[in-house]
């Protein structure tokens, strides 16, 4: 009873710093596939006097990533039916270029305002269009939800931190007359602190495996069930292989550093 | 030279970075096979002394040699070697209390690698050495003080050391078990010809005249002829 007691004390702060850790996987995979959304549905109006190419426009900022030309011809067959072709022809000259810009990455509002900027200080250019205030929105709402919770994972990992810190306290405690009776008759660290070692390493091992079963459940069963229309149409993101190996190593980093301290705070010391 | 297991010259040992001076100056030699009484009265420093034998308290200024080695210069890796060639006897006995009989007396062939057969029939030779045979299995907190400490001399004996060093080995027993133990000491330094060195507050009558005798005063360590 005590042993399980003393792995549980163990695994599950662990458990909680592995969840927070692939919390931060999963929402960082999230936020860049909605940031590419957000880029890929976002476009803004460029004016100019002359013809522009791609390389033009990026040489003026580097975040542009792709323009396409809206044809003059395509302006005018609504409002020119039933016109003289000579006149037709003369608005055809007289009408600036218009060209929708799409951006190469997710830009902030400042960002955004500096591109318009940029743009503007082309002599080549007259209007720019960047249709601001929906992205603003989009923009602030998506930085809000950014921030919480990575506020909220830190501040579970920091908790669960001190609980993994605590049970070390009881460990150093538990083996640390142990190790350093071993110690007085010679014991090299590794012979002293090889159970710990085991212990701790089995212990990393379950924590990363209840998280990964979790998140495979997650991704498999629940995340197609749920109706939700964010977990439906990205279960893909919830958990990929790749975490398996983050989470394990992230968990044998602890466990070593955790034991380390055990051990060194349990050697003889000079009275 | 070659059979002195300790030397000690112009030895001074202190706590708090050199501020607390216990023992001053001291020179002594003792040589292999001798068995030897520090005695002195409490808080003289009898512990202190041992202590540095082990190198759990390394000198202030001039030098400990100890089976060759001096423990004022030595590395962690070379202290850790020369523990293993000594047996440690403790007045709380300092035995493992999650681990048997057996276990706690196998430490020292545990830690010097001996394959688990060798360590189970080592055991049950220490283990007849002492009379515990039958309390193999049991654990040190179901014994009482006189075994538990007689299973740390088991332990001490386990890999045949050059150095006995016992702190009060009898200081928390009995008369009858204390005979016991001080047998056990005598025969390892007569039939094994190990070095025993006992720090005691008092001497047992029987041996007051027959082994060399050290006393602690003022900081300075004296024989007592």
């Amino acid at each position: 009873m005590k042993f399980i007691k003393d792995h549980i004390m163990f695994i599950l702060p662990l458990v909680a710093i592995l969840l927070g850790i692939e919390f931060f996987l999963v929402f960082d995979r999230m936020t860049a596939s909605y940031e590419q959304r957000l880029r890929d549905g976002y476009s803004m109006l460029v004016v100019s006097k002359e013809p522009m190419t791609l390389q033009e426009l990026q040489s003026i900022n580097s975040n542009i990533g792709k323009s396409t030309k809206i044809e003059k011809n395509e302006i005018l067959k609504e409002v020119s039916l039933g016109q003289n072709p000579q006149d037709t022809q003369e608005i055809l000259n007289a009408l600036p270029n218009f060209y929708i810009i799409k951006l190469a990455k997710y830009l902030d509002t400042s960002a955004l305002d500096n591109l318009e900027k940029d743009l503007m200080a082309s002599k080549k250019i007259k209007r720019v269009e960047t249709f601001g205030n929906s992205y603003s929105s989009n923009y602030k709402l998506f930085s809000f939800i950014k921030f919480i919770l990575k506020v909220f994972i830190i501040f579970m990992s920091v908790v669960s931190l001190f609980l993994v810190i605590k049970q070390m306290e009881v460990w150093g405690y538990v083996h640390r007359e142990r190790m350093q009776v071993m110690e007085i008759f010679g014991a090299p660290i590794m012979l002293r602190s090889g159970i710990l070692f085991k212990v701790a390493i089995v212990d990393a091992l379950i924590s990363t495996s209840i998280i990964v079963l979790f998140f495979l459940y997650l991704k498999y069963q629940l995340a197609g069930i749920s109706e939700v229309d964010a977990l439906m149409n990205n279960s893909e993101l919830l958990f990929q292989p790749s975490d398996a190996f983050i989470l394990l190593a992230c968990a044998i980093v602890i466990v070593i550093i955790s034991v380390y301290i055990v051990v060194f705070s349990s050697r003889e010391k000079e009275a | 030279m070659a059979n002195v297991v300790i030397q000690a010259s112009d030895l001074t040992l202190a706590y708090n970075n050199g501020k607390n001076e216990i023992i001053k100056n001291a020179n002594f030699s003792i040589k292999k096979g001798e068995f030897v009484f520090i005695t002195g009265p409490s808080g003289s420093g009898k512990s202190t002394l041992l202590k540095s034998f082990y190198g759990h308290i390394k000198p202030t200024h001039g030098s400990l040699m100890v089976g060759g080695l001096d423990l004022a210069k030595i590395s962690n890796s070379k202290l850790q070697e020369l523990r293993t060639h000594m047996g440690i006897v403790f007045q709380d006995y300092k035995l493992v209390n999650e681990w048997t009989v057996a276990k706690n007396v196998v430490l020292p062939l545990m830690i010097a690698g001996y394959s688990i057969d060798m360590q189970h029939t080592q055991a049950q030779r220490l283990l007849r050495h002492v009379k515990l045979s039958e309390y193999a299995n049991m654990y040190p907190y179901e014994l009482s003080g006189g075994e538990q400490q007689r299973v740390g001399i088991a332990r001490a004996l386990a890999k045949n050391p050059m150095l006995i060093l016992a702190d009060e080995p009898t200081g928390n027993l009995d008369e009858y078990s204390s005979n016991v133990i001080w047998d056990l000491m005598e025969n390892a330094c007569q039939q094994l010809e190990t070095t025993v060195v006992v720090v005691t507050h008092r001497i047992p009558t029987v041996f007051s005249l027959q082994y060399r005798h050290f006393i602690i005063e003022n900081k300075g360590v004296y024989e007592v002829h």
